[in-house]
């Protein structure tokens, strides 16, 4: 799946250790992300803010001068972009305060830098999916945006449901995603007893993405657990 | 309030045999203290004896040797007073000088009744005569007026009835009067006793004759009550020292990873320096578990964690650590296996989603961190008699019976009060057990059906 679109995106990390700063810096840097900026207090981050427009924002609780909670509330006012907190405060209430006012995702530390990679992509992938190009799997491609699959040159339609599916799967590509995260995903919470529906729906995703519906490559089940979409690179 | 009832049934019966002793002790003394009073005849009864036993021949008379024998022993005089001329016509010898030889029919009546010269007298009827005997002062006390009703002697047994019901009855009342203050002073010392235990804080008004008693009861629970929250300050005060310790260590600890985890994926680097930096992720990774269990731990063990409690669904909510685990990629050398009946959907608990997922995802941890040469982890979830079973299991090395039952049964260093000198083992495992306690659940540890060991979290279903 092609995601260099979204190393183009505009990131502004706020902490006041200055070396978890270079630190976080060059992580993002090696995985080929370009637009970074760095603050280490609340007044700087809304001057950078300010000027460099940032398309997601890396923010620490503890700031010399405020919280990172007001931090957040403040920038989201000058524009809406997502926010993930990276923070050493690891308490239950803490993460559920930054989520609860509209964070979205919370990371505590310390952390590999494989996960920061993770969450950073997922969150961008998320926001900004209507960017997203076409998803390219073995045989045949999703296009997001139109709602469609293109196999051998014919498109097909997907259904609101399958959509759904597709979307979850596609925004955790190579990994598993467990049935209730999928029923979740399609009839919203508490999704119990739609495990029969669930696989109806995958049998028609396959007909409509693999070349051999019966032998799938793409869309493979993991026995017990989930689902996984393999995508091409 | 068990405990009044019972008092007040042991004050009445105790009241009822102290009233019936008592009665008995009072006839039995009465009649010990009379036995030697009164001789073995009745002085009407001698009188009356002496009386027929006086021979009379015209003005002669004659008392017979047995009779006189009778008098002295009973220290009696006795004069015969005739019929028709009121006069004694025969007296002992012992008779007293002030006795009158001659009496009017008033001073008959009178010594009928009581006294001749306050000597006590009875009379007997003779021979157109009448004997008067006489014993010393001191001898007899004669009740000379006691007249009742013919009606209260004719109703005796229903008089002595009514008075010994009311004797009862003014009893109880003077019981109830004295003892219902008692009672009243006593039910709330009883009741201040048995909330102590419960660490409520305790007040008894400190009123009546049990005040005292009631002010060591207030004193007592005072001290409870401060012991109590000086334990609570030092629980506090030690689960803030260490979250603060592991708050302080993360930021340090994040720059060890960070680096070390592109300098382990970095290319240009000698394969050899690759590995050394390899270790230092899983050595900081492994601090970094650390930290977080201990805090975790210790505010499970003080109950400063608060629980985000929600309706779960634990069949999800396992299978999701589950596929976390995988997508994590730990390594090739653990795979895991979902083993819960595909029928099984869903399984409802009432608990806290984040640590649930903590438990089960220490368990699968465990596994890993025990089984260096890898192993393959299975993970499932069974529904038992209103009890949610989540097991998680492994074919690797296991445990001898010895270290299972002591993982079962011996508690953890950090909740041990006493010095232990023994190996410590990580925080794994009795955050599991804090999770499960907290949720009502426990905790079973054993030997797997694939060969290593098996550890289940039992949760009550929330039905």
């Amino acid at each position: 799946m092609d995601i260099t679109y979204l190393k183009e995106k505009r990131i502004l990390i706020v902490d006041d250790e200055q070396e978890l700063l270079d630190m976080v810096v060059s992580i993002l840097k090696e995985d080929g992300f370009r637009n970074i900026r760095t603050a280490s207090s609340v007044k700087d981050a809304l001057e950078t803010a300010g000027t460099f427009r940032p398309e997601l924002a890396i923010l620490d609780v503890m700031l010399p001068d405020g919280s990172g909670f007001s931090l957040m509330e403040r920038l989201k006012v000058q524009a809406d972009y997502p926010i993930l907190f990276l923070t050493a405060r690891g308490e239950a209430d803490d993460r559920l305060r930054g989520l609860g006012l509209g964070a979205d995702d919370y990371m505590v530390k310390p952390f590999l830098p494989q996960e920061l990679i993770f969450r950073v992509t997922a969150i961008l992938r998320r926001s900004y999916k209507g960017e997203e190009p076409l998803v390219r799997l073995q045989g045949s491609m999703i296009d997001f945006s139109r709602g469609e699959v293109v196999k051998g040159g014919e498109h097909i339609p997907l259904t609101a449901k399958e959509h759904a599916l597709l979307s979850a799967l596609c925004r955790n590509a190579g990994r598993i995603v467990t049935i209730d995260a999928l029923c979740e995903a399609a009839w919203g919470d508490n999704p119990y007893g739609y495990e029969n529906s669930l696989m109806a729906h995958i049998r028609r995703i396959r007909e409509k993405i693999e070349v051999c519906p019966s032998q799938p490559i793409s869309l493979v089940t993991v026995k017990g657990l989930g689902y996984k979409l393999m995508v091409e690179r | 309030m068990k405990s009044v009832p019972r008092l007040i049934r042991r004050f009445i019966s105790i009241l009822f045999l102290s009233i019936f002793f008592l009665l008995l002790l009072n006839f039995l003394l009465l009649y010990f203290m009379t036995k030697d009073q009164t001789s073995s005849r009745s002085p009407y009864a001698t009188a009356q004896e002496a009386a027929r036993g006086l021979i009379r021949d015209g003005e002669n008379c004659a008392l017979g040797q047995d009779f006189q024998e009778m008098l002295r022993e009973e220290n009696a005089w006795a004069v015969f007073i005739d019929n028709d001329t009121h006069r004694v016509i025969w007296h002992t010898e012992d008779l007293p000088e002030d006795i009158p030889m001659e009496y009017s029919l008033s001073e008959i009546a009178d010594l009928t009744l009581g006294y001749v010269r306050d000597y006590p007298t009875y009379v007997g009827d003779g021979d157109n005569g009448i004997m008067v005997l006489g014993y010393p002062r001191d001898r007899y006390w004669k009740s000379m007026w006691p007249t009742w009703d013919y009606d209260f002697i004719a109703n005796l047994p229903w008089n002595i009835l009514t008075v010994m019901l009311l004797n009862l009855l003014s009893f109880l009342i003077l019981y109830m009067v004295a003892n219902t203050g008692l009672l009243k002073s006593v039910n709330p010392i009883v009741k201040g006793i048995q909330t102590l235990p419960t660490g409520e804080p305790v007040y008894v008004r400190e009123k009546g004759v049990l005040s005292e008693l009631a002010a060591s009861i207030n004193h007592t629970s005072e001290m409870l009550q401060m012991q109590q929250r000086q334990l609570r300050r030092k629980e506090t005060a030690r689960a803030n020292w260490i979250a603060g310790v592991s708050h302080d260590i993360r930021t340090p600890l994040s720059m060890v990873m960070g680096y070390a985890g592109q300098l382990a994926g970095d290319l240009r680097l000698p394969e050899e320096e690759q590995k050394k930096a390899q270790v230092i992720v899983r050595q900081s990774a492994r601090m970094k578990n650390l930290i977080n269990d201990l805090n975790l731990a210790s505010k499970l063990e003080y109950n400063m964690q608060p629980l985000a409690r929600g309706r779960e669904n634990a069949v999800a909510l396992v299978r999701q650590v589950a596929v976390d685990f995988i997508n994590m990629d730990i390594d090739r050398r653990f795979q895991i296996e979902w083993t819960a009946e595909e029928s099984l959907r869903a399984c409802m608990v009432d608990g806290d989603r984040d640590l649930l997922m903590r438990a089960v995802s220490n368990l699968i941890q465990n596994s890993i961190n025990h089984n260096e040469q890898g192993c393959r982890i299975y993970v499932g979830v069974w529904q038992e008699e209103g009890s949610c079973v989540i097991r998680v299991e492994d074919d690797g090395k296991g445990a001898s019976d010895a270290q299972i039952e002591k993982l079962n049964h011996t508690p953890h260093y950090m909740v041990c009060d006493t010095n232990t000198t023994e190996q410590r083992h990580g925080l794994g495992l009795l955050i599991v057990r804090q999770i499960a306690a907290s949720h009502g659940g426990t905790v079973r540890i054993g030997r797997s059906s694939y060969g290593g060991l098996s550890v289940e979290i039992v949760l009550p279903v929330d039905s």
